[in-house]
C-alpha cells in the first residue's frame, strides 16, 4: 500500500498551469526521484504537498489521511517534512542550536512548564539535546558544532538543512535539490548521507538536477515537464524514454 | 566555577537592595518621578522587544497601554473595584484583546503587520475620543483614585500619598515584568519565537504553528503594556486619549532600537537613557521628537546593535588598534 498518494494535483498561477493533473504515489521505504527541466513544476509539487501552497484541484493522501490544503505545521506533524532549495536555516543560531530548535515537535510542553523550567520540561530538553547531538553526529557536522549557521560554507549549509529536517522526525522526507551548488566531493558525501538516511527507514522523495546522483540513488523516477508527468519508471527505463530525451535535449524541430 | 555561579545572583540582589533603598536616600519627588517613568518605559520597551523576538514589530503598544489605563480607571471608578484587582484585570483585558485581534493581524507579515498595529493604536485613540459616555471623550478621565492603601500595622503603611509608595509599586511591577519575560525568552518557547523570526517557512516545515506562536508573543507582550497603562493612570490620576497616540508607540519603539534589539538588556538601557535625556534637556522639551529621531538615526547608522553593543564594539576597535601597533 502506498504511503503517499497524489491524485489529480493541479495548480494554476493565473492562467498558467504550473502543475497539471499530476498522479503519482510513493510506497513505504522507497526512494523516488522527481526530475524534469527547469520550470517543470517540481518545487511547486513540494509546496503543494506540504501546505505552503494550496492546490487548485486534486488530493494529497498520506498514510490514508487526506492532508490536502492543511497547514504546513500540521503536515509536518503527520510525518511529511521538506527541505528548501535555497539555504534556508535559522541563520543566527549555531549548528547544534539549529537542530535543537528543529526538534520542536519532540519538545512540546505546556506553556507554564516551559516558562518556569519545571523538571518535566528540563527532562524533555535533555532528551532533545541528546537527540540533536545524535543527528549532528549522524550527518557529520560535529566539527562545526558551535559555528553560526550563516558563516558555514555552502556545502555544510545544505547538510545542516537536511539535519534540520531530520530533527522533525519525518516518515516521508522531501529533499529539494540537496546537491545543488556542491562540488564533486561534497556531492559524493551528500549522496552517501541521503542513502544512509534512507537505510534508516525514512521514505524519500527527491528533486535533483544532478542526473547521475538521482539515477544512482532512486529505485523509481518520475519525470515532469510543463507540470505534467511525461514518464515514470526505473532509472534505466526513464533514461531510454524518447519523450524524456526530447524534454531535456529538445526535438530539433524548433531549432533554427 | 562555583564562584562564577554566585556572582550573577549576588550582583542582582545588591542591585535590588540598592533600588529598594533609593527612596530613603533621595527624597526629591522630581527624581523619584523620573525613576518611576523609567520603570514604566522599561516595562513597555521590554515587552515590545519580546513581541519582536517572534519576528514582528508592533506599533500597537500605545493602544494597549490605553486599553489598560481606561480599563483600570473605569473598573475602579464605575464598578468600585479595588485597584489591586483592577490592576491585573487591565493587563488581562489588553491580553485578551491582543489575542482576538492577533489572529487576523498575524496573517500579515513584516511591515504590513506593523501598519495594522499602528492603525489599531489610532482606532483605540479615536474610540476613546468618541465614546464620551464611557471614556469622557477628548478631555479624558480625571480624579482617578490612588491605589487602595495597604496597611499592615507596625510593618507597612503604604497609602500612596507619596511618590515613594508609587516608586515601590513601579519597581515591583518592572521586576515582575522582566522576570516573566526573561523566563519565557530563555525557555523553549523563546527559542521557538527566535526560530520564527529567522525563518518562518523553515519553522513551519518542522512543525511549528507559527501563527499561534506569534499570537502568543503578541498577547503576552500586550499584557505587560496593559499593566503599565493601569499603573500609569493611577499614578498620574488623569488620562486623556492624546497621551496614548502614535507618538507613544514610536517612542517605545525608539527605546528598544536605541538600546538594542538583540539583547534582553537592550530595551532596559534604551528606556533608561531616553527617559533621562529629555529631563536633562528640559529647555528644549518641545523638540523631544527631533532629539529622539536624531539619536535613532545615529544608532541605526553607527551602532546597529544598539547601546548595549557599545562595549563589544569598542573592544573590537581597541583590539584592531593594538594589532596595528
Amino acid at each position: 500500500m502506498p504511503t503517499l498518494e497524489v491524485s489529480g494535483l493541479t495548480k494554476y498561477f493565473g492562467g498558467l498551469a504550473a502543475v497539471n493533473e499530476l498522479d503519482f504515489h510513493v510506497r513505504h521505504g522507497e526512494m523516488v526521484g522527481l526530475i524534469g527541466p527547469n520550470g517543470a513544476g517540481k518545487t511547486t509539487v513540494f509546496n503543494l504537498m506540504t501546505g505552503f501552497l494550496r492546490p487548485t484541484k486534486g488530493k494529497v493522501v498520506f498514510k490514508g489521511k487526506d492532508v490536502t490544503s492543511q497547514k504546513p505545521h500540521f503536515i509536518a506533524e503527520t510525518g511529511i517534512v521538506r527541505t528548501f532549495q535555497a539555504t534556508t536555516l535559522f541563520s543566527d543560531f549555531n549548528v547544534l542550536k539549529n537542530i535543537i530548535a528543529a526538534c520542536y515537535l519532540k519538545s512540546k510542553v505546556r506553556f507554564w512548564e516551559a516558562t518556569f523550567h519545571t523538571s518535566n520540561s528540563r527532562k524533555k530538553e535533555e532528551h532533545v539535546l541528546s537527540r540533536a547531538l545524535e543527528i549532528m553526529h549522524f550527518v557529520g557536522l560535529d566539527a562545526v558544532k558551535d559555528h553560526p549557521a550563516r558563516r558555514l560554507p555552502h556545502g555544510y549549509k545544505r547538510i545542516l538543512g537536511i539535519a534540520v529536517s531530520m530533527a522533525a522526525d519525518p516518515q516521508l522526507l522531501l529533499l529539494d535539490e540537496p546537491l545543488s551548488g556542491m562540488n564533486v566531493e561534497e556531492a559524493d558525501k551528500a549522496v552517501a548521507l541521503i542513502r544512509r538516511i534512507w537505510e534508516r527507514g525514512t521514505t524519500i522523495l527527491l528533486i535533483e538536477h544532478n542526473m547521475r546522483a538521482a539515477m544512482n540513488l532512486c529505485q523509481r523516477i518520475i519525470v515532469l515537464e510543463m507540470g505534467r508527468k511525461i514518464a515514470e519508471g526505473t532509472p534505466e527505463e526513464v533514461r531510454a524514454n524518447e519523450e524524456v530525451i526530447q524534454a531535456y535535449l529538445g526535438t530539433g524541430k524548433h531549432a533554427t | 566555577m562555583n564562584k562564577r555561579k554566585l556572582i550573577k545572583p549576588l550582583s542582582y540582589s545588591v542591585l535590588i537592595v540598592a533600588l529598594l533603598l533609593v527612596p530613603l536616600l533621595i527624597t526629591q519627588p522630581y527624581v523619584l518621578h523620573i525613576l518611576i517613568m523609567m520603570a514604566v518605559n522599561i516595562g513597555l520597551a521590554s515587552s515590545l522587544r519580546f513581541i519582536a523576538t517572534s519576528g514582528q514589530f508592533s506599533l500597537g503598544h500605545a493602544g494597549m497601554v490605553s486599553i489598560g489605563a481606561y480599563t483600570s480607571a473605569l473598573l475602579v471608578m464605575k464598578l468600585g473595584l479595588s485597584f489591586w484587582l483592577a490592576f491585573p484585570l487591565s493587563g488581562l483585558t489588553a491580553m485578551c484583546i491582543a489575542f482576538l485581534v492577533g489572529y487576523p493581524f498575524v496573517r500579515l507579515k513584516g511591515i504590513y503587520f506593523t501598519m495594522v498595529t499602528l492603525f489599531f493604536t489610532e482606532v483605540i485613540k479615536l474610540t476613546a475620543e468618541q465614546w464620551r459616555s464611557l471614556t469622557g471623550g477628548v478631555a479624558g478621565i480625571i480624579a482617578i483614585p490612588r491605589p487602595n492603601a495597604i496597611i499592615i500595622p507596625g510593618l507597612l503603611n503604604a497609602n500612596f500619598a507619596s511618590k515613594a509608595d508609587f516608586y515601590y509599586l513601579a519597581l515591583m511591577m518592572v521586576v515582575f515584568t522582566l522576570l516573566i519575560l526573561y523566563a519565557i525568552e530563555s525557555s523553549r518557547i523563546g527559542m521557538t519565537f527566535l526560530s520564527i523570526q529567522q525563518s518562518e517557512p523553515l519553522a513551519e516545515s518542522v512543525g511549528v504553528n507559527s501563527s499561534g506562536f506569534r499570537v502568543l508573543a503578541f498577547s503576552i507582550g500586550c499584557f505587560f503594556a496593559g499593566l503599565d497603562g493601569a499603573f500609569y493612570c493611577h499614578y498620574l490620576s488623569a488620562i486623556a486619549p492624546a497621551s496614548f497616540g502614535f507618538l507613544l508607540s514610536i517612542n517605545v519603539f525608539i527605546y528598544t532600537v536605541v538600546g538594542g534589539m538583540r539583547r534582553f538588556s537592550g530595551p532596559i538601557m534604551g528606556a533608561i537613557i531616553l527617559t533621562l535625556i529629555p529631563e536633562l534637556a528640559r529647555g528644549v522639551k518641545e523638540y523631544e521628537p527631533f532629539v529622539f529621531a536624531g539619536i535613532l538615526l545615529l544608532v541605526i547608522f553607527f551602532l546597529r546593535g544598539g547601546v548595549v553593543s557599545l562595549p563589544e564594539k569598542l573592544s573590537k576597535i581597541i583590539k584592531r588598534r593594538v594589532a596595528y601597533a
